[in-house]
């Protein structure tokens, strides 16, 4: 993606093709991207699937099978109600999957815009922002987040804002400097000196060649989303029980752990393949984006 | 220098009123008052009125406001909500347990990462790729590892079935050795998630340094490696190092919250998630803005040091 460091003369086609079937195959053809897809795609189709697996629902008990080990019925073992750990597992994926794509979603949308404006114009919105991002960089995540969702309440919802509110002032900053750096390059002289209006500018010259940084960033926002989230619900701050997320798991299975090690070890490991995978998947993103690494 | 401290210093204290005015007037969006979430049911309209009076939660908002940053100015943190007990007290009994984990960490995570990243980098240097990329993908697991996964696992391991360090128990600041081998797998935990961030901080910045000319300069005089390594890589690789201690302190912080919880520590990451747990919003209030000064001020700490320790920055 030559446009990322090099000006080109802006062309539909160059810009988005990361976006199109030459972008997406050089994506598929980066050994990292393809490691990650291995891991990510099969979870996220046994998450999908879950329904039509035959295996018990995510809240179903069964009185006969309490705390047994993983086996062949039970491949992740059942917890002290009876419940299939990999059926709750699974739909603990599915939670974690949502909180990590809005978590990125929301705070891309939100970076992208403000990050633009402070950028593009300087001044004193660049001024009042940077010191309200400030302010927000002063918490560290995660106690931010248990602010947040002490004022918030918890549920889904809450803590996709509390995450997100930790994460938007990073890609704020991250997308002003991107927009700084872009501000001054030639090609947007040579578009203001044929009277580009400043909205089109933003639109078809500064935002499009800011998109790939960005959703690198976002895959690693994903990540650490999942793993902040599974945090709080291990805190009890999260998603409440009896909603299977992968951090109340963790918790219920923390009291029996000398009894039943396989209640809090397998989850863990399910959110720790989660993670590796999206961060493989941005490194992807990054060396098949960047004109230098090309071998 | 002093000019440049002074400018930092303003910057650091607009900041901290910034952290202390949106920590109140969230606090104040909570739906209902800290006494009616506090009381539930339990006292009637005319008891509740007396309560919020005597916390001054009758007053105009900006009085409040006016007043609790007078009592922050003077460190007075008010009392817990529930039992009364003044919070400066609780969070000076809580704050050297916290400390020792933060500490422990920080020297066992330089301990370990330090060469580790200085022999990836040298590994590197030498065209040796297998090794760096086991030590550089190593770190990047350990960094990924949620901390509470890594205590239960730690704690199944080395407590549960080894029994070399006691899973829970009391913690007193007089006996340093069962304080030792009490926060002894908290801070190993918590040191598995720096190291790998430290370490491939050091093996870049080692990387660098030893594609200079000085480098090159030092080994053409005849010095051995080792030497060459320490005395001038290493030691002009520091600067960035420290950065990178003093930057992830947050992610430290995170950690001591959870690893007390889950080793039942008293420090003031317990203290945060008790008063959560009962409701407490003025504890969980001073709590958050108590970490963000930390936080903020270890921040401020690094970039001085950066500036006093790296002659090229200039003011």
């Amino acid at each position: 993606m030559a446009h990322i460091s090099i000006p080109l003369p802006a062309r539909r086609s160059i810009q988005f093709d990361f976006l199109g079937l030459n972008g997406a195959l050089r994506l598929l053809s980066n050994r990292r991207v393809q490691l990650a897809l291995m891991i990510l795609v099969p979870i996220l189709l046994l998450t999908l699937l879950r329904p039509f697996l035959p295996i018990p629902g995510p809240l179903e008990t069964n009185l006969r099978a309490m705390t047994k080990p993983p086996s062949f019925v039970h491949l992740f073992g059942t917890d002290r109600m009876g419940r299939d750990l990999l059926s709750r597992t699974l739909a603990g994926v599915q939670i974690s999957m949502f909180v990590g794509f809005a978590v990125a979603l929301l705070s891309l949308t939100v970076g992208l815009v403000m990050g633009t404006l402070a950028g593009f114009f300087g001044g004193l919105i660049d001024r009042v922002m940077m010191t309200v991002t400030d302010i927000f960089l002063a918490f560290p995540s995660l106690l931010l987040a248990i602010g947040l969702v002490s004022v918030m309440g918890t549920g889904m919802l809450p803590v996709v804002l509390a995450i997100s509110l930790s994460d938007v002032p990073r890609f704020i900053r991250l997308q002003r400097s991107l927009v700084l750096s872009l501000r001054s390059r030639a090609y947007i002289d040579a578009a203001r000196t044929v009277k580009a209006s400043q909205l089109w500018l933003m639109r078809k010259h500064i935002i499009p060649n800011t998109l790939a940084p960005l959703l690198v960033a976002a895959s690693i926002a994903a990540a650490n989303a999942i793993l902040v989230e599974a945090g709080l619900s291990f805190l009890g701050l999260g998603i409440m029980p009896p909603a299977p997320s992968l951090g109340n798991l963790i918790r219920d299975g923390q009291t029996y752990l000398e009894q039943a090690w396989w209640i809090s070890t397998l989850p863990g490991a399910v959110i720790l393949l989660i993670a590796i995978s999206l961060h493989f998947l941005s490194d992807g993103i990054r060396q098949a984006l960047d004109p230098r690494s090309r071998k | 220098m002093l000019s440049y401290s002074l400018k930092r210093l303003t910057q650091l204290f607009v900041t901290v009123l910034g952290v202390v005015t949106l920590v109140f007037f969230t606090m104040r969006l909570i739906p209902g008052d800290p006494i009616s979430a506090m009381a539930g049911d339990n006292l009637s309209g005319a008891a509740l009125d007396q309560m919020r009076s005597q916390m001054g939660l009758n007053e105009p908002l900006l009085i409040q406001y006016l007043t609790y940053l007078g009592h922050l100015a003077v460190l007075d943190f008010g009392h817990t909500v529930t039992t009364k007990l003044p919070i400066v007290g609780l969070i000076l009994g809580a704050l050297p347990v916290t400390i020792s984990i933060a500490v422990g960490t920080i020297f066992l995570t330089v301990l370990i990462s330090i060469p580790l990243g200085t022999l990836a980098a040298y590994m590197a240097h030498k065209g040796n790729r297998m090794l760096d990329n086991t030590i550089t993908g190593v770190a990047m697991v350990l960094d990924l590892m949620p901390p509470f996964w890594t205590s239960l696992v730690c704690l199944l391991i080395f407590s549960l079935t080894l029994g070399w360090f006691p899973a829970s128990g009391a913690v007193s600041l007089e006996d340093s050795a069962t304080l030792l081998r009490r926060i002894a797998l908290p801070v190993l935990v918590l040191s598995m998630a720096q190291v790998a961030t430290l370490a491939r901080i050091t093996r870049t910045s080692v990387l660098e340094v030893l594609n200079e000319d000085y480098v090159r300069t030092a080994r053409s005089m005849g010095w051995s490696e080792l030497r060459v390594l320490f005395r001038h890589a290493l030691k002009n690789a520091a600067l960035p190092v420290v950065t990178v201690i003093g930057l992830s302190f947050g992610n430290l912080l995170n950690g001591t919250v959870i690893v007390e919880f889950i080793f039942t520590l008293p420090g003031i990451g317990n203290l945060l998630v008790g008063g959560m747990n009962s409701r407490d919003y003025q504890m969980v209030q001073t709590l958050i803005v108590f970490y963000a000064m930390i936080f903020v001020g270890i921040n401020f700490a690094t970039d001085l040091i950066y500036r006093v320790f790296d002659p090229r920055v200039q003011f």
